[in-house]
């Protein structure tokens, strides 16, 4: 059976029409070694299609590779072979300052334990992409705060934050830049049932309104609705879930 | 789980962070090798000095001394025959060199070859043939040598050497060796001669340096029977008194010398609590594992003074080399400033090698106790979060700087407190220093946070903002290294602000003193050699002189504490000289021709004489009281001057030697003429002649060889606190390695996170200098007032130099920037891929 993902598939919700393509992986293999042969393969021969606007789910067990391909999809991890292309460029073949650049431009990160800086003010960790892209306009960042429902916080050190608000907070800092691509790293492992549900609602409403694609790793069976596709990384291969599509 | 187990398992951990390990150890080796190194030269010029004393007293219990400056020898024979004495030896005392030795200061002991035996087996003895016959009758004055002297030289009996006594020359022949197994490991260079032969040659006929004496009965019946002016020493007493002169000298020496032990400690504090942080993990889960917080305490304290005595054992060897290299240099300025000491060289002994050893472990133990507080009260809680360190020195730095402001406010009282005891004066300087560290926290934070929003919005620097708020984000560790670092500078400010303003001050005292065209000032001035009669005929008949000043200056004692009699021409120099009056005025000079003294303030502050009041000089006609009119700046010595007219010191002394000259030529006259002149006339007083300018260089070069070492201290003070630098960014690094893979997940490239890294470097140096430039200053005022003043009884007026500050800032930022260079490189190394998952 061949790895590469059946796009045509689509899902009942969520699934763009007609949009371009934006991410590509050609046989996108990874190993890691102590000695010159391969000895764990995270990744291989993986191959998938995304369009812009597109939305999956990536399933798998702990250690299956998830956050390695969110990583090199991320352009933060490199393939040891196969190639990656967003917009039809070829990530694998950019040198690490255009890989950088890719970062602080196209990609919006969501991690599981927010990462938020400490001594940064909410407003400074908001306007921190905004700032690295040379933008100076602080006004989408309090919009978008105020869209996450914490424009009070602008102020505010993340340590004064509960878990779901910084995570609220940590949403808005990867979307505040207008990514074409969310990576989103089970963005509600460390929150409870109730605000990881607020979250993942969260997650929905401001991609849609940017129309960025998200890729999502998770555990959380209530957390499948937010895409139509859902794959899993098993034995380093990435699989369709047709039962759950 | 045993001590042993808990070492085995906490030794691995040294072996993954060992760099830091590494630094640590080299902070500890630094801060005990200076203490070790200051103790061993302190140590060896006194040992050296009274091996001196002991030697060359030989059997002598006791030694009649002149309070002021020569005993008369027909005074020999009365306390020869006093009954309590049961042999007696005229001695003369003095130091020379010859062409042949060169630059070898050499001791000329001249003795009575009939009666010295009974004192010192080493001295000629009547047995010996030919020798001692043309030592006691040759042509010319012969000597005996020191063999260790001769050999170096090359010399042999028969040599003829060339003795220069205030610049002229004058021939000698050695006709004897003293044989190093009978002078032992004495380093002293060494000639004998006949004492009536060195009474001659160094102009000292009719008078006596001592007269050594072995008693046999009650000292004090003597004593009593001593004529005024002449006392009673034994040798425990004459070291005594030398040793206090160099008290204070060394005192600042080792106090220094602290320092660099002190920044040492923050260190050690630092990568304790480093150590400590990072393993909280491993330690809750020993503790799971059925180990007690006691013996994980108990393993952490020992694994700390285990690395504190390895430290402390390269510090003793660090020590020694620093000693060895620089042990002739410190003598050269105790022999220039205080007393002539050779040091043979330094000697490590058990108890230097123990007390380095407990120096370091003491340091060790300041800089673990809260670190093994931290292991004892912290709970067995498994993944407490390394922010919550972070958020406790955040409510903690309020605390400390209220600490802080109590230092200060504590070092005030402690620097005014200093007028009672020396004491209050080191303890206010360090005092001050620890305010200071104890503010950085605070300070830091503050400073770092606004920092970052002027170099955001101001410059546009995100990168420079990050790294300022990196250094916010980890107080616990920065704050520590940039007050380590902080302490360092401030002592570099201090000590510099100090020694320019103390220079400057030496530079207006030397215009105030020095209004001669030409001065003959040779070497043996300090040793009391006069200038020769036909010298002094000649210049005063030479046309080109308008006037001639002549300068001598003898030890004497003052309220029985060695003191200077300087004699001067109070006629000629009321016009030319410009003396910084502390007490009295200009008017002051009308009276010294009438009898009265001036007084330099160093002798004032240690003897409590104030203007107005009298001092009591011991004279040839016993101790006259001297109105004191005047309390005068006077930097040439810390022992305290008293200043009369020569008139006066010609009618109670009988004597009008000279030792140097300032000649002031008439207008128009060409200064090099005259020097060439007299160089022609007077063979050997080439390198004495020199111009106002030279001798001003002259004595400023003094000056600045007298404070070479503390370059050194401040080096090693400064390296130390570099190395808290680098060891707090390492820490850092590994600690922050979260933060910093945030960061390339959002975009920065290696070489930006680089670049904020070297920023991160540059920032805490430019903070530590900033606090460094106050607390800085503060210190001079503590040092100059609390320390030098006690100290030394001078006063100076503190001036601040901007280049002091400009030469530490730049020092300090390149620095900075080294040693953030490693750590910068591993940052650059760090991938960002691993995933973000779990705190």
């Amino acid at each position: 059976m061949t790895n590469r993902a059946q796009t045509d598939q689509d899902s009942k919700r969520k699934q763009p029409k007609n949009m371009p393509e934006l991410i590509r992986l050609e046989n996108v293999s990874k190993c890691y070694s102590s000695g010159p042969t391969c000895e764990v393969f995270p990744l291989d021969s993986v191959s998938l299609e995304l369009q812009q606007g597109e939305r999956m789910i990536l399933l798998g067990k702990s250690g299956s590779g998830k956050s390695t391909f969110l990583n090199i999809v991320g352009g933060v991890d490199t393939p040891t072979s196969g190639k990656v292309f967003f917009n039809s460029k070829e990530l694998t073949s950019l040198s690490s300052f255009d890989l950088a650049d890719y970062r602080r431009k196209e990609v919006g990160f969501i991690f599981q334990s927010f990462n938020l800086f400490p001594t940064l003010t909410v407003g400074e960790n908001l306007t921190l992409p905004l700032e690295l892209i040379g933008d100076k306009d602080h006004k989408k960042a309090r919009d978008l705060l105020a869209a996450v429902g914490l424009a009070d916080s602008w102020g505010k050190f993340p340590e004064l934050l509960s878990g779901g608000e910084q995570q609220r907070v940590a949403i808005a800092r990867a979307l505040v830049k207008n990514p074409k691509l969310i990576l989103a790293d089970e963005p509600t492992g460390n929150l409870d049932q109730d605000t990881g549900a607020t979250i993942l609602k969260l997650i929905d409403e401001v991609s849609s309104m940017s129309n960025a694609s998200l890729i999502m790793v998770t555990h959380s069976p209530d957390a499948l609705w937010i895409a139509p596709k859902h794959y899993r990384l098993r034995s380093g291969r990435l699989e369709l879930e047709p039962s759950l599509n | 789980m045993t001590l042993a187990t808990l070492l085995k398992f906490n030794l691995r951990y040294y072996k993954k962070h060992s760099l830091l390990a590494l630094l640590c150890l080299m902070g500890i080796s630094l801060g005990v090798g200076i203490v070790i190194a200051v103790e061993l030269i302190n140590g060896s010029a006194l040992a050296s000095f009274s091996a001196s004393i002991d030697f060359l007293s030989g059997k002598a219990s006791h030694s009649v001394v002149s309070q002021y400056g020569r005993i008369d020898e027909k005074e020999f024979r009365s306390i020869w025959k006093h009954p309590m004495v049961s042999a007696a030896s005229p001695i003369i005392d003095v130091m020379a060199t010859t062409a042949e030795t060169g630059s070898d200061s050499i001791r000329f002991l001249g003795i009575d070859p009939f009666l010295d035996p009974s004192f010192r087996g080493w001295t000629p003895q009547e047995s010996d043939d030919t020798a001692f016959t043309s030592l006691l009758a040759g042509p010319i004055p012969s000597i005996y040598m020191s063999e260790e002297l001769a050999q170096k030289h090359n010399l042999k009996p028969g040599a003829h050497l060339t003795l220069l006594k205030a610049g002229l020359e004058k021939k000698i022949l050695l006709v004897g060796i003293i044989r190093a197994s009978v002078s032992g490991n004495l380093s002293e260079n060494l000639a004998v001669m006949d004492i009536a032969s060195a009474q001659e040659l160094f102009g000292r006929i009719g008078r006596l340096d001592r007269i050594d004496l072995v008693l046999r009965g009650d000292p004090e019946t003597l004593r009593k029977a001593l004529p005024d002016g002449l006392t009673l020493a034994d040798a425990n007493t004459r070291k005594a008194t030398l040793n206090a002169m160099l008290y204070s000298f060394q005192l600042n020496l080792a106090a220094m010398s602290l320092i660099a032990l002190f920044v040492g400690v923050f260190l050690i504090y630092n990568f304790s609590m480093f150590s400590v942080l990072s393993r909280r993990e491993d330690m809750s889960l020993l503790l799971t594992l059925g180990s007690d917080t006691r013996g994980l305490v108990g393993a952490f304290i020992t694994e700390s003074l285990l690395l504190s005595a390895a430290g402390s054992l390269l510090g003793v060897v660090f020590g020694y080399l620093v000693a060895h290299f620089s042990i002739s240099m410190v003598s050269s300025t105790i022999s220039q400033l205080y007393y002539q000491v050779n040091v043979g060289g330094v000697h490590l002994t058990v108890p230097i090698v123990l007390s380095g050893v407990g120096v370091g472990l003491v340091a060790t133990l300041i800089g673990v106790i809260l670190p093994a507080l931290e292991v004892a009260v912290t709970p067995p809680v498994l993944g407490i979060k390394r922010q919550s360190i972070e958020d406790r020195v955040s409510s903690l730095k309020k605390w400390l700087l209220a600490l802080g402001t109590l230092f200060f406010i504590a070092s005030v009282l402690g620097a005014w407190a200093s007028r009672f005891s020396i004491f209050w004066g080191f303890a206010a300087a360090f005092g001050m220093t620890f305010a200071f560290a104890l503010m950085t926290p605070a300070s830091l934070s503050i400073f770092t946070h606004h920092l970052g929003s002027v170099l955001k919005r101001v410059i546009g620097s995100l990168i420079g903002f990050l790294a300022a708020r990196n250094i916010k984000a980890s107080l616990s560790r920065t704050s520590i290294a940039v007050a380590a670092l902080a302490v360092a500078l401030s002592m570099t400010i201090g000590v510099d602000t100090m020694i320019y303003s103390f220079r400057g001050s030496v530079a207006s005292w030397l215009d105030g003193s020095l209004q001669g065209d030409i001065y003959i000032s040779p070497d043996t001035t300090k040793w009391d050699h006069p200038l020769p009669d036909d010298l002094m005929m000649k210049l005063q008949a030479d046309p080109r002189v308008a006037s001639l000043e002549k300068y001598s200056t003898f030890d004497i004692y003052i309220n029985d504490r060695l003191a200077k009699l300087r004699v001067l021409e109070s006629e000629l120099l009321k016009d030319k000289a410009r003396f910084h009056f502390i007490e009295g005025s200009e008017d002051a000079w009308n009276e010294l021709p009438k009898g009265s003294a001036f007084i330099s303030e160093s002798l004032s502050f240690k003897s409590g004489i104030r203007a107005g009041e009298k001092v009591r000089i011991p004279t040839p006609q016993g101790a006259v009281e001297f109105p004191v009119v005047a309390v005068t700046r006077d930097y040439s010595s810390d022992q305290g001057t008293v200043q009369i007219d020569r008139n006066i010191y010609k009618k109670l002394w009988g004597d009008d030697r000279v030792q140097s000259i300032a000649l002031f030529l008439k207008p128009g006259v060409s200064t090099d003429e005259v020097k060439t002149s007299i160089m022609n006339d007077f063979r050997g007083l080439e390198k004495t002649v020199v111009s106002n300018s030279q001798m001003r260089e002259t004595v400023l070069g003094i000056f600045d060889k007298t404070f070479a070492p503390t370059a050194t201290l401040k080096g090693v003070s400064l390296l130390v606190g570099l190395l808290g630098v680098a060891t707090a960014m390492m820490a850092i690094l590994m600690e922050r390695s979260r933060d910093i893979r945030v960061l390339g997940y959002l975009g920065l490239t290696s070489g930006e996170l680089g670049r904020m890294n070297i920023y991160q470097g540059l920032i805490m140096g430019f903070s530590a200098f900033l606090i460094a430039s106050v607390s800085g200053t503060v210190l001079t005022y503590i040092i100059v007032h609390a320390i030098n003043y006690r100290s030394f009884g001078w006063s100076i007026d503190i001036r601040l130099n901007p280049w002091v500050f400009v030469e530490t800032l730049s020092l300090t930022i390149a620095a900075c920037f080294a040693s953030s260079l490693y750590p910068t490189l591993k940052l650059m190394k760090i991938r960002t891929a691993p995933t973000l998952k779990e705190e």
